[in-house]
């Protein structure tokens, strides 16, 4: 008879210690963790997805400019939901935990396959909500930009997802086939009383954040990373002018140029004379957090139509910022043909203040906030 | 089978274009750089984070019955607050010029939060010392 060398023995001891504490064996408990974990990352994987190409439209997309607040919801429920998601994961983990010491740790080449597999399931989840909650935090202890790197990452954990579902299957259909069926175990008080737990963590979670979203519950929102009301003229800034390396200039005038019947230069005071407009609409971030704002300004369209374009023309928005990623955005005909979408000039019944974008900004309903550009210099048309 | 190969298939797809896309946006994505974080977070939670809480799961183990549950209980509510609020309270993507930005004392408010957590706690016992209390005195 073969003796197990010494690690097995530790090993195993170690698996039978770490699921004394709580019962592995109930495999419904992990499924129901499992299909809540499966929404939550369909929901932040479809969100995601939404907001990467806003900011990134392929050619055959279009987004559209209403309904006024969808990306304000969809960003809203990726990030308030990919946190309140991390007490969902721990505890899936937890109850899975001791399967990571198991003995023999592969039993067929199929197993070693499905264990695999399991490397960036659990790998990739954990780094998706880690450096999501780093970055809505503003910190970035990583070497990688943070957008790419949890871009790509959500495709590898979606595909690990997708796969260890088609594996586990049966186990979820268990839930239903086997509930008060013979051999089923007794839905005991102990596990009824983790999954509560775990809905009251991510419950928790939940309410002490959407409050940055969701303005009714802002008072709640005690460990949010932004308060809708709070920043210069009751806005949070996320990129300030000394950032930008943006100063006034007296002598700032609009240019707009491109394809147009005819270019126009427009002083702050021109814009003034124009026909002004008040809208209310959010400032929608991509971390997460949502504001709503009263604008007044010129529609774009009404300086687009002073110019001459087509209408199915596109118009790339330009700062006076000197660099960086989201120096320019573009505007696609929905949303500059949009009543809505302004060249703001106000904010909550004051000229911009200089953080805020003055003395011009684009806002538009249904758009990431960082393509509202700020500090806008010139508006340059062009077919696609 | 079928609709199992076929999210196999899926799957696959997913992760390679994951992993291409990785590489190939490797100016962004740093990809020795990535690993490290990827591989780190599941080392992270397997050898530290789940020791841990299996510690913390066998001490409480040792409670009185009437006290064990609303101790863990207690004990996941306010690891889970405390976790996710753990960046905001170190404050540090604080920025000169930005107050809008982590504008919140959060030292304070994750104080308040697990306050409510340990007084909800000790009322669950107590309400439970009351009921047994109760139903000895019906006896």
């Amino acid at each position: 008879m073969l003796r197990r060398p010494d690690p097995a023995r530790l090993i195993a001891a170690l698996g039978r210690f770490a699921s004394r504490e709580h019962d592995e064996r109930d495999q419904r408990t992990a499924a129901w963790l499992g299909v809540a974990l499966g929404v939550s990352f369909t929901v932040a994987f479809v969100t995601g997805l939404i907001s990467h190409f806003m900011q990134h439209p392929p050619g055959w997309a279009v987004w559209p400019s209403r309904p006024v607040g969808l990306y304000r919801l969809t960003q809203g429920a990726h990030v308030i939901g990919g946190l309140a998601t991390i007490p969902l994961l721990l505890a899936k983990l937890w109850t899975v935990y001791p399967k990571l010491w198991q003995w023999p740790p592969v039993r067929s080449a199929g197993h070693a396959l499905e264990r695999a597999l399991v490397l960036p399931l659990v790998a990739g989840a954990l780094f998706q909500l880690v450096t999501g909650l780093f970055n809505i935090a503003y910190f970035y202890p990583f070497p990688f930009f943070f957008p790419a790197a949890h871009y790509w990452t959500a495709y590898i954990v979606y595909g690990a997802l997708v796969i260890h579902v088609a594996t586990e299957w049966a186990k979820v259909r268990g839930l239903r086939a086997s509930r008060g069926g013979p051999g089923a175990r007794p839905v005991g008080p102990s596990r009824r009383g983790f999954l509560a737990t775990v809905a009251g963590a991510c419950g928790l979670v939940g309410l002490t954040t959407v409050g940055e979203t969701f303005t009714p519950l802002g008072g709640l929102a005690l460990l949010a990373p932004r308060r809708p009301g709070v920043g210069p003229q009751r806005l949070p800034v996320n990129k300030t002018a000394a950032a930008a390396g943006v100063t006034p200039d007296p002598a700032w005038r609009l240019a707009v140029t491109g394809q147009v019947t005819r270019e126009l230069s427009l002083s702050l005071a021109d814009l003034r004379a124009m026909p002004r407009h008040v809208v209310r609409l959010p400032i929608a971030c991509v971390e997460g957090w949502s504001a709503e704002a009263t604008w007044a300004g010129v529609r774009l369209r009404d300086v687009l139509h002073a110019a001459g374009v087509d209408a199915g023309a596109h118009v790339r928005v330009e700062s006076l910022e000197a660099g960086g990623r989201y120096r320019t955005s573009e505007v696609d005909p929905p949303h500059w043909h949009d009543e809505l979408t302004l060249l703001a000039l106000n904010l909550n019944g004051e000229p911009l203040s200089l953080d805020h974008g003055y003395p011009c900004r684009l806002i538009a309903p249904d758009r990431p906030g960082v393509l509202q550009t700020k500090w806008i210099a010139r508006l340059v048309v062009h077919r696609s | 089978v079928r609709g199992r190969l076929i999210a196999y298939g899926f799957g696959a797809t997913l992760i390679g274009v994951g992993g291409v896309g990785l590489l190939r946006d490797a100016a962004d994505t740093d990809p020795a750089g990535w690993l490290i974080w990827f591989a780190g977070a599941a080392l992270t939670h397997d050898l530290l984070l789940a020791p841990l809480v299996l510690g913390a799961a066998l001490l409480t183990g040792r409670l009185p019955a009437r006290y064990r549950r609303p101790v863990r209980v207690s004990l996941v509510l306010a690891a889970s607050v405390s976790a996710v609020a753990l960046p905001m309270v170190l404050g540090l993507g604080r920025r000169a010029g930005d107050p809008s930005r982590l504008p919140q004392a959060y030292g304070v408010d994750l104080a308040v939060i697990l306050a409510l957590i340990g007084l909800a706690a000790v009322l669950a016992v107590a309400v439970g010392a009351v009921r047994r209390g109760r139903s000895r005195g019906l006896r």
